[in-house]
């Protein structure tokens, strides 16, 4: 940049110098017309402005001598020095299956265009998917942008899908879909980059990023019903699993209830046997006082106590054939309960 | 008059200078042609050159070119038709030869088209699908897919590794297609596939494929849950009956202790009188008859010799 601008100021006092000789002996108005002319115009192209995020490239007889940074510059005129700028600084991108058309009100819009040729691609079981993605990249080296490849944003679209055909070709479509995103990306990444270096394309690849991923839009149904159908595994899943944690607790507490329930009666049936011998005992006790007399007595308070109740008494005797009717005791039977139940 | 011997002067000045001198673009290189003889070397370095005014320069570009193939629709080995898109980058190598050749880029693309499209064809139709669409390093274990129901493919070996792959595909059509190229002047920097799609009508057989799949997992998942489903349910009532009859074992169990503790302790206690306690037992279960209950007693009972009595007050 120094030497340009050295180079430059020489030309301008060449200019100066034969403008100075040149002015004195034709004394001509017309002549000095066209020099002043000459100087205007030359004065007008030897000035240039690179802006911020620009390198300017500056070719003198078609040879470029240097890079100039943003900022105001002289090139010698008359074609001599020519410029061309390049955007070193900017991230520029590459869509591919989709197009950004503009931004409206804070919001991306889209084209409606269907771009399938491009996003179509074919995945490692030979199934379609269809996958949008976008390349950011930046020019690192302007000679090379402008020098080394004729149509350097053309090779790097044609590379691009190219190289992502290639690594979604090497993956299951399942796995494009779903959990090789983030290595499809660096994976094509890495290899447009190596192209790139390959060509000395002066290109730097920030970024491959996926956009949509999906299957083709016929069969797009198709998929939704694999994930219903997963959503309702897991609904009847957790349905059974619902009724386990119902029925399980309550037979639990059924069986807990069962075994208390028996050991209720084990303890009913313990006590009563205990309580029934103590009795026996206590009666035996007192009998064997004065055994005649307390079975007659026994006898007597048992009958008093059952007759009550007795509806008929059937006598039976040894060789007779039929029972005997002694006495029909029922509707007397019934007359005494009636009267005993009102005293 | 100064002034138009000055602008005389500066017109030839101009012919001279446009005819003997010329610039040289930092893309290009260039051949000087003299009466259509190519004269001295190849210039290659850019800047302001001198030629004598009765020759021409033939101007050459120097940086890599695009050439873009046509999509062409060719069969596979495996007879499915594909659509395949091919791109390649070449360079003016030797312009001279170039110039002979094929005269103008032009030119070159037509023989290019030949080439590269011939070599394109020829390669793709003696390969299956496979080896164009994976690569070498294609590595899938069957046993890790998502559904086991996607490895059942008739038409597609998901484990077999590809013989070439893609890249060494796109090699073998560079090596090929390169051969042909030193007499055009012209250097093959790469050729590659640049898409390969089915075409439409194998695309929709294909679709309706993927739907068919993809039902068959939807269907696999449902029976799936059905199957876990019942699966939890017969274990819940395995579960349930081994809760209930290990509930009733128990209580069979402390019943049977207590019916044998409550045995023994009557033993223990009648065992003392069983006459006695007959007789007692006797008794007590007459006074648990009901109302309008029928008795049947032999006429030389205990009981019926009381009951006179009783009935004779």
């Amino acid at each position: 940049m120094v030497q340009s601008n050295r180079r430059g100021s020489n030309a301008l006092e060449d200019v100066l110098a034969s403008l100075n000789t040149g002015q004195k002996p034709p004394r001509s108005v017309i002549g000095g017309i066209i020099v002043v002319f000459v100087l205007v115009w030359a004065g007008f192209t030897s000035f240039y402005t690179v802006q911020p995020e620009e390198r300017a490239v500056v070719k003198r007889f078609g040879e470029v001598i240097g890079i100039n940074d943003p900022g105001l510059h002289f090139k010698v005129p008359f074609g001599i020095d020519r410029v061309e700028f390049v955007a070193t600084e900017r991230v520029l991108k590459q869509e591919f299956g989709f197009r950004t058309t503009g931004s409206r009100g804070g919001r991306t819009t889209y084209s409606d265009a269907v771009l399938e040729d491009e996003s179509l691609m074919l995945t490692g079981d030979l199934n379609m998917i269809d996958v949008e993605w976008v390349v950011q990249y930046r020019i690192n080296d302007p000679i090379r942008f402008l020098y080394e490849l004729r149509e350097p944003t053309r090779t790097l679209r044609d590379i691009s899908e190219s190289v992502m055909r290639r690594v979604a070709g090497n993956r299951l479509g399942s796995e494009v879909l779903t959990v090789g995103r983030v290595e499809i990306q660096s994976e094509a990444r890495e290899e447009i980059q190596e192209i790139m270096e390959q060509y000395r394309a002066g290109i730097h690849i920030i970024t491959v990023e996926l956009q949509d991923v999906v299957p083709p839009p016929v069969v797009q149904p198709a998929f939704n019903e694999v994930n219903e159908a997963r959503q309702e595994r897991e609904r009847m899943i957790n349905e059974a699993q619902k009724r386990v944690n119902q029925e399980i607790p309550r037979a639990q507490g059924a069986a807990l209830r069962t075994v208390a329930e028996a050991q209720g009666y084990a303890t009913e049936r313990v006590n009563r046997a205990l309580g029934e011998s103590a009795r026996f005992s206590a009666v035996l006790t007192e009998y064997r006082q004065a055994p005649e007399v307390t079975r007659s007595r026994l006898y007597l308070e048992t009958l008093t106590q059952i007759l009550p109740n007795i509806g008929q008494i059937l006598v039976v005797q040894d060789g007779q054939t039929g029972p005997l009717p002694l006495l029909d005791v029922n509707r007397t039977g019934d007359r005494r309960r009636e009267g005993e139940g009102s005293r | 008059m100064k002034i138009i011997t000055a602008i005389v002067i500066a017109a030839i000045l101009y012919i001279v200078g446009s005819t003997v001198f010329f610039t040289l673009d930092q893309a290009e290189q260039a051949i000087i042609v003299q009466f259509g003889e190519p004269i001295g070397d190849v210039i290659t370095e850019p800047g302001l050159k001198m030629k004598a005014p009765w020759q021409q320069v033939r101007y050459f570009d120097k940086r890599l070119l695009v050439w873009d193939g046509d999509v062409t629709q060719i069969p596979t080995l495996g007879r499915e038709f594909i659509l395949v898109d091919t791109t390649a980058r070449w360079r003016i190598s030797d312009p001279l030869q170039f110039l002979r050749s094929v005269r103008d880029e032009q030119g070159a693309r037509t023989r290019l088209d030949d080439i590269i499209d011939s070599v394109v064809r020829d390669m793709v139709s003696s390969t299956d699908l496979e080896e164009i669409v994976r690569s070498q390093d294609w590595n899938v274990d069957v046993e890790q897919l998502e559904d086991p129901a996607l490895a059942e493919r008739d038409d597609v070996d998901l484990s077999q590794s590809p013989k070439l792959g893609r890249e060494l595909l796109e090699q073998e059509i560079l090596a090929r297609a390169q051969r042909l190229m030193p007499e055009l002047g012209i250097e093959l920097n790469d050729v590659r596939i640049k898409r390969v799609n089915y075409i439409e009508s194998v695309r929709r057989q294909v679709e309706n494929r993927m739907i068919a799949e993809r039902q068959s997992i939807a269907e696999r998942f449902r029976s799936e849950g059905q199957g876990r489903s019942q699966e939890i349910l017969g274990e819940m009532e395995r579960e349930l009956r081994s809760i209930e009859s290990e509930a009733a074992r128990q209580a069979e169990e402390i019943r049977g202790d207590a019916d044998a503790e409550a045995t023994r302790i009557y033993g223990e206690a009648f065992g003392a009188d069983p006459e006695f306690y007959a007789f007692f037992r006797t008794l007590e279960s007459y006074r648990t008859l009901g109302p309008n209950s029928t008795l049947m007693l032999r006429s030389d009972s205990d009981f019926f010799r009381y009951l006179e009595d009783i009935a004779a007050d």
